[in-house]
């Protein structure tokens, strides 16, 4: 027992929201593209692109807030790149996502090369993190106040996303153009909703957020960079993304226990066990749900064989019944 | 009082083709005026015009009495037309209401105001007596409610005129009579209604004037009263055809095709053939009748090997086809004319003699050790097309290239010169015109006559009247009614189509 209270305590949940705030702001990023019915794999290389330009902006500048804004911009860019092509030229999104990933891990290798004159990662140089919020009150909560303070802005903006977005898609004209556009195009397209200016614009959204997720990675989850320092997250929330349908709900779901399992991992790296198996840890987690989803479409197919039979046998006791009758009538 | 809607010498042509060649239209206000004419006639290119989807190369368009150009739909939405394609465009997670206001949302602040855009759908609804419920979703309506709500999203943008093309294709009779009084409803208001259809008796019903098309060009503008079904035939199609009840003897032979309790899913894993029986003679005809979706796709696939059924049995002369692929239930004896030639009946971009050649490309006559007669196969095609009257400049011919009908006569070519004995024809005359109809038609009864057995699913009841010995009513994947095609009437079929059993039947059922 000692030992499982040193893995699941307070801190592991508050280490599961420092987790799973990046790849929340990139999955809710990429919710948008796929509601508008684009299947963006881009988002790797739009998150790597802002944690870098975020670490730039904030070297060259003295201010996170501002590094932020260049890491958004940047991301933005890319996705501007990314509709232009897959939207206006009809190109293939797969494609295009996979050229733009590799795209954005070279140019930000060389960058680094370039402007600082290293290899691997950047750190110092000036460079100062986002601050951290410290809840008024928190204190007065417990172990609550303890799980929901001290993390940086841009953690609490992704989970404060999540509702918005709800709100977003139900409420708003333009979330529910964005679902239309994604789920009946030619409907959309009746009613003069403009498919193309949907599309960039959920793009472009999607950008932003994909920017907002590697500035927080640089600056607010570490402070430094790192060559392809996203490692998989964008590639972990197209999964989730698939599963999810988009929902910013279940997009929740999915990016915490992505989360949960990577802030295990990270726990149990100090326990002693093989590091190497630790770190896959995620992905397994990962690949054992979307499994485990997939797996349910066959109890399905034994459920509905089995509701067939029962119904066949009701019918045909049924029919001979009412032989029985027609004869005696 | 100005005409409603007025088309002035409109000409359209694509490439070499001419889709519209100076026609002239002239709607009266507050009348159902009904546009007939076969595939190709022209019909929907000069409804799109009108809706401003394409611009005429020559011509006006006057709205009310007033010169106007409508250079996309937002423009005729504003001059007060309104279309109901054939195909909805309804967004299947929505609620009625939002598909209704889509585009057009009414909102509060930032928000779409909900309440309000049902409460707005409702007091539409009842005003034109088409009942919905705002607040369900999409996805789990009928095709009838979706037209509804088609309808409804075309009156809530204030149209006058609507324009509804084919709007009975994917209707039950029933369904189409409810529209019809819908109809008449709204010229009872004082709006304008333009129907699109090449079903005759329908325009007959409903409509208050017809204008007719041949090739592109209008052949007449006639008021419906006093004119016949036979006249307008003639003047749709050029020369006199009948499409009553074709004379027969009846069919007293064995039964070829003994179908037992099949049962089988659709492609959702949904039971779509629950426990269907029945026999086919031979030299004859049985016909399924259904509303689209109620199991007879299934039927078919699964009698032709494409569908594994989950129970029962199919036997053909005896021997037993489930279990048996595709190709060993061909080659037991069964000729396949698929519902969606497209898809399953031919090679579009292969040639006419190569889609004829399909399938028996490695038996005698067509080919000798494993090499292809060509001479043969060339002879064969051009007596084929003889005989099938279908049109195209040579057995090299591109399928592709060819008309919906003649694509349909290539199929029924190649499946009609097999030594089958068994016939399964879905949808023979699916988007044909009436003078191929017509021969299509005459061709199933010549196999008919040579004895064969012959299954013919169809949503048209009238073809279904006219070719059929006995017509099987199939209602969620079961037969419902098993009904002599002799003096049965498409009213009858089609209350048993919706799934009400009338009295007599329950009787026969012996459901005391």
């Amino acid at each position: 027992m000692e030992v499982l209270g040193r893995f699941f305590n307070v801190f592991l949940i508050a280490a599961t929201l420092r987790t799973t705030a990046p790849i929340l702001l990139v999955g809710l990023g990429g919710s948008f593209t796929t509601k508008a019915g684009i299947f963006n794999i881009g988002l790797e290389g739009q998150m790597l692109v802002g944690a870098f330009f975020a670490v730039v902006g904030t070297i060259f500048s003295g201010s996170p807030w501002i590094g932020v804004l260049c890491g958004v911009s940047a991301a933005t860019a890319l996705a501007l790149a990314f509709a232009l092509l897959v939207v206006t030229f009809e190109a293939n999104e797969i494609v295009v996502g996979l050229a733009l990933n590799i795209l954005a891990s070279g140019v930000t290798i060389s960058l680094l090369k370039g402007i600082f004159g290293t290899r691997g990662s950047i750190f110092g140089h000036g460079l100062v993190g986002l601050p951290i919020v410290h809840l008024p009150y928190a204190r007065e909560f417990g172990w609550f106040g303890q799980v929901v303070s001290g993390f940086t802005p841009l953690v609490y903006v992704a989970f404060l996303l999540v509702p918005v977005l709800n709100t977003f898609y139900r409420r708003t004209r333009l979330g529910l153009h964005l679902r239309v556009v994604g789920e009946k195009p030619e409907a959309a397209e009746a009613l003069g909703i403009s498919i193309v200016k949907i599309r960039y614009i959920a793009s472009l959204l999607c950008g932003v957020l994909a920017g907002l997720a590697g500035a927080h990675l640089s600056l607010g989850y570490t402070t430094m960079f790192t060559e392809n320092m996203s490692s998989g997250r964008g590639f972990m929330a197209v999964a989730i993304l698939i599963f999810s349908n988009g929902d910013p709900l279940k997009i929740l779901l999915g990016c915490l226990l992505f989360g949960f399992s990577d802030a295990l991992s990270l726990r149990l790296q100090t326990s002693g066990v093989s590091s190497y198996l630790v770190l896959s840890l995620p992905y397994l987690v990962a690949l054992a749900v979307l499994f485990a989803l997939s797996y349910q479409a066959r109890p399905r197919l034994i459920r509905e064989t089995a509701a067939t039979m029962a119904r066949a046998v009701t019918f045909q006791s049924k029919t001979a019944a009412d032989d029985l009758a027609a004869s005696k009538g | 009082m100005p005409l409603a809607v007025e088309l002035r010498s409109i000409t359209k042509r694509f490439g070499a083709i001419v889709a519209n060649e100076r026609v002239n239209l002239a709607v009266e206000r507050g009348k159902v005026h009904a546009i007939i004419g076969e595939n190709g006639a022209g019909k929907t290119t000069l409804m799109n015009i009108l809706f401003g989807l394409l611009q005429p190369d020559e011509g006006a368009i006057l709205i009310d009495g007033v010169p106007t150009v409508l250079p996309n739909p937002a423009a005729a939405i504003k001059a007060g037309i309104g279309m109901v394609h054939q195909h909805f465009k309804l967004v299947q997670s929505l609620t009625v209401a939002e598909n209704v206001f889509l585009g057009m949302e009414i909102r509060k602040g930032l928000f779409i105001d909900h309440r309000a855009q049902s409460e707005r759908t409702a007091t539409l609804s009842k005003q034109f007596g088409l009942e919905v419920d705002p607040n369900e979703r999409v996805g789990l309506l009928s095709v009838g409610i979706e037209q509804r709500i088609e309808i409804l999203k075309v009156l809530v943008r204030g149209a006058r005129t609507i324009i509804l093309d084919e709007p009975t294709a994917v209707l039950t009779p029933q369904e189409s009579r409810e529209l019809f009084q819908t109809l008449r409803g709204f010229v009872s208001q004082g709006m304008t209604v333009l129907f699109i259809s090449h079903h005759l008796e329908e325009v007959m019903e409903v409509s208050d004037t017809v204008t007719v098309l041949r090739l592109g060009k209008e052949v007449g503008v006639r008021p419906i009263a006093g004119l016949s079904k036979a006249e307008l035939i003639q003047m749709m199609v050029g020369h006199a055809i009948s499409f009553d009840r074709r004379p027969r003897q009846k069919a007293k032979g064995a039964a070829v095709v003994e179908i037992r309790d099949l049962w089988a899913r659709d492609d959702r894993l949904l039971p779509a053939l629950r426990g269907v029986s029945f026999d086919i003679r031979r030299g004859e005809i049985v016909g399924v009748a259904g509303v689209a979706g109620n199991g007879q796709a299934e039927l078919a696939e699964a009698l032709s090997g494409l569908r594994a059924p989950s129970h029962g049995s199919i036997l053909l002369e005896g021997r037993e086809l489930v279990g048996r692929s595709a190709r060993d239930i061909r080659a037991a004896g069964l000729a396949h004319v698929p519902g969606d030639r497209l898809v399953r009946g031919v090679d579009r971009h292969a040639s006419i003699a190569s889609n004829i050649l399909m399938g028996r490309q490695d038996a005698l006559p067509w080919s000798r050790r494993g090499i292809i007669d060509r001479s043969y196969l060339t002879r064969r095609t051009e007596a084929l097309m003889r005989r099938f009257d279908i049109r195209a400049p040579g057995p090299q011919s591109l399928v592709k290239s060819l008309s919906g009908g003649n694509i349909q006569k290539v199929v029924l070519a190649r499946e009609f010169s097999t030594e089958a004995r068994f016939l399964l024809i879905d949808q023979p005359t699916r988007g044909v015109d009436i003078g191929a109809t017509e021969a299509i038609h005459a061709e199933i009864m010549r196999q008919r006559g040579e004895g064969r057995a012959i299954l013919l699913i169809s949503v048209q009841l009238d073809e279904l009247i006219a070719l059929a010995d006995r017509i099987l009513v199939m209602f969620a994947g079961r037969i419902v009614g098993d009904l002599d095609a002799a003096g049965v009437t498409e009213e009858e079929l089609g209350l048993l189509m919706a799934g009400v059993v009338p009295e007599r039947q329950r009787d026969v059922a012996g459901i005391a």
